[in-house]
């Protein structure tokens, strides 16, 4: 797959040169043609101003943009071949919804005929075929989200950014948003770059994901991968649920606190950190790990044990429900656990 | 609804009627009272040494601000009235249209600087207002007379040679009047609608590929049409009826209405016809006011072209 977005060793300095804020330190991405990808991270992060680089409304310090492998962190806005949704929607409010789709159009100075037809073929995508005559704060936010959506892929980006563009929706609202942005994906075949802070919907959306933080990229992989093997603690802890475990790497296994040992393959040595999923832990009778019941909640699908162990309070066990709601453990019982070699992923940190 | 929801209902409306009250009483007494006498006055007629003859009713006001009594006693057709109409109507549009010009980049310029800045920009926009109108039409006395600063300063950086500039007493210099007086009513309206302007909008312009011209024309500008009609009308009413600026600055030779209504009252000793005139200079204002607002209207639903 060929490259649309190059991102090589931006920098982006607020303020004084020297002494001003770093909102991105030495950052580098490549993201792939028809890609759906996701900077992920907490709020500034920094990941607002790597689209906003982008997009052209601030200038790197330093570094390289490249689109399909042309530099164009010179370019202004208006020249690169790239569309934003803003958080905000930023429809105009001064026209109906149909003048605010076809504004990209009318820039470019097509023709009237040609700008009604995409118009209209915008509005069937979106499925508001009947708002055009509308004017833009008449609709809901859902229906913004899709008009704003619709103005930026009238002009036929190679590129749409997606700035926290669910993020003003309703739970109900931006599940089928979701799932919208991914079909609008598949059938414009357009690189789409989303930016969010909630991990669940980056992971359900996303091809690829960049954690970022403090202004760096902590990894890029698929959602399997962020998830399954993260780097360090950081991502470990943004997404999903970990339980961390201090022990002591050596030939012998992972010995922990109270001197149980785990085994799983690590080529570090000396105090490490495991990171264990809540759900890849078992409860068993012959596992090799012993813990205490804290506390167990029932929350619907799942039963979670929170338990302590090696000493370390509130390591949780997901345990989905498949035979409906079971009274079973009590706090203060002693439990076996088994994890997996596969589940336990050794950090430096 | 039921007795109780009612009687919350008048509660309410009585609650209202009297918040508003001073309001009502003050414009009552100092707007339609006076209004009511200047009517009156209009259908009177004058007295000899000024003032009017009370009880003595007649329609010569309006007459005569159309029509001339020629030695025969037959009315013959004047324009003379209407003319000077029409040229403060001119003169004041001028003067609105010179007042956008300078007042909408100075506004966008305002609106655009750090918020500390610009709290200092807008006291020196209203600086002006701290000092007396008629010592600064002085100082434009001194500024626009011949040999005064700016034909010595011409001359100085050799713009002109020789002869006088002889702007002073001309419509040119009641316009430079008007536009000065006037100016912070057209940047203060517009500067209001522009700081409330939400700035992601213009970045979104820009990013479905408008240019910065194209921006300022299909979103800044549209968006700002509120503060820019309120500027027209605050810079245009004023100035059509302006008395002081044309009286100094037009040296009495460049008349406008106000001086016409000001001389019935004054040396004419006809208090009926001035008020005729007053009456003429409300109906034009409220008929302009109609007309642009007709036209506004149009501007801002009509979108594009």
């Amino acid at each position: 797959m060929s490259s649309a977005i190059g991102i090589e060793r931006i920098c982006m300095e607020f303020g004084e040169p020297g002494q001003g804020v770093r909102a991105l330190d030495d950052v580098s991405l490549d993201i792939r043609a028809n890609e759906f990808f996701t900077l992920l991270g907490p709020s500034g992060c920094g990941k607002t101003t790597l689209l906003r680089l982008i997009a052209g409304f601030e200038q790197p310090s330093a570094g390289t943009i490249r689109l399909y492998g042309e530099a164009m962190q010179d370019l202004p806005p208006f020249r690169r071949p790239v569309n934003t949704v803003f958080q905000s929607y930023a429809l105009f409010p001064h026209m109906s919804v149909a003048q605010n789709i076809a504004f990209g159009l009318e820039m470019r100075g097509l023709p009237r005929a040609e700008i009604d037809a995409t118009v209209q073929r915008m509005l069937a995508l979106v499925k508001l075929p009947d708002v055009g005559r509308r004017r833009a704060d008449q609709l809901s936010g859902g229906q913004q989200q899709r008009i704003a959506l619709a103005r930026a892929l009238a002009n036929q980006p190679k590129v749409l950014l997606l700035d926290e563009s669910l993020s003003a929706l309703d739970q109900k609202l931006r599940k089928d948003m979701q799932m919208e942005l991914k079909r609008l994906q598949h059938e414009t075949g357009i690189t789409f770059i989303f930016v969010t802070h909630d991990q669940e919907e980056a992971l359900t959306m996303s091809d690829r994901i960049a954690v970022m933080d403090k202004g760096r990229v902590l990894q890029v992989g698929t959602p399997s991968e962020i998830y399954e093997s993260p780097v360090n603690r950081t991502v470990a802890a943004f997404i999903g649920e970990t339980n961390f475990l201090a022990a002591d790497a050596a030939d012998a296994g992972l010995r922990l606190g109270d001197g149980q040992v785990l085994q799983a393959p690590t080529p570090l040595r000396g105090a490490v950190t495991l990171a264990i999923r809540p759900e890849r832990v078992h409860l068993d009778p012959a596992g090799e790990l012993e813990g205490v019941v804290e506390d167990v909640v029932y929350v619907g699908t799942d039963t979670v044990y929170h338990l302590n162990v090696a000493g370390q309070g509130g390591f949780r066990v997901r345990r989905q429900n498949h035979d409906g709601a079971v009274a079973a453990h009590a706090p203060g019982e002693r439990l076996r656990l088994r994890v997996p070699t596969a589940a336990i992923r050794v950090l430096a940190e | 609804m039921n007795a109780a929801g009612l009687r919350h209902e008048r509660r309410l409306l009585l609650r209202r009627l009297a918040l508003s009250a001073p309001a009502m009483a003050t414009l009552a007494v100092f707007l339609l009272v006076p209004l009511g006498i200047m009517l009156l006055v209009s259908f009177l007629q004058p007295g000899d040494y000024g003032g009017v003859k009370w009880g003595e009713y007649s329609l010569e006001a309006y007459v005569n601000f159309l029509y001339e009594r020629d030695l025969d006693d037959s009315l013959v057709f004047n324009t003379d009235y209407l003319q000077i109409f029409q040229r403060s109507f001119w003169l004041s549009v001028l003067t609105t249209a010179g007042c956008l010009l300078v007042g909408f980049p100075t506004a966008l310029y305002l609106a655009l600087q750090s918020e500390r800045r610009r709290n200092l920009l807008l006291l020196l926009v209203t600086v002006p207002f701290w000092t007396n109108l008629l010592v600064r039409v002085y100082a434009w006395i001194l500024l626009l007379r011949n040999g005064g600063l700016v034909d010595s300063g011409l001359e100085a950086l050799g713009l002109v040679h020789g002869g006088d500039l002889n702007v002073l007493y001309t419509d040119v210099a009641v316009v430079i009047g008007l536009l000065y007086t006037f100016l912070p009513f057209m940047v203060l309206p517009i500067y209001t609608s522009l700081e409330k302007l939400d700035w992601r909008l213009v970045e979104a312009a820009y990013d479905l590929g408008a240019t910065r011209r194209q921006a300022l024309r299909r979103i800044i500008v549209p968006l700002a049409m509120p503060g820019i009609a309120a500027g027209t009308i605050l810079v245009f009413i004023p100035s059509l009826g302006n008395y002081i600026i044309p009286e100094l600055l037009g040296g009495g030779k460049a008349l406008m209405i106000g001086n016409l209504i000001q001389l019935q009252f004054g040396t004419a000793h006809n208090w009926p016809l001035g008020a005729a005139l007053s009456f003429a200079l409300l109906a034009f204002v409220l008929l302009a006011m109609l007309v642009y607002s007709l036209r506004f209207k149009g501007a801002a639903a009509g979108g594009h072209p």
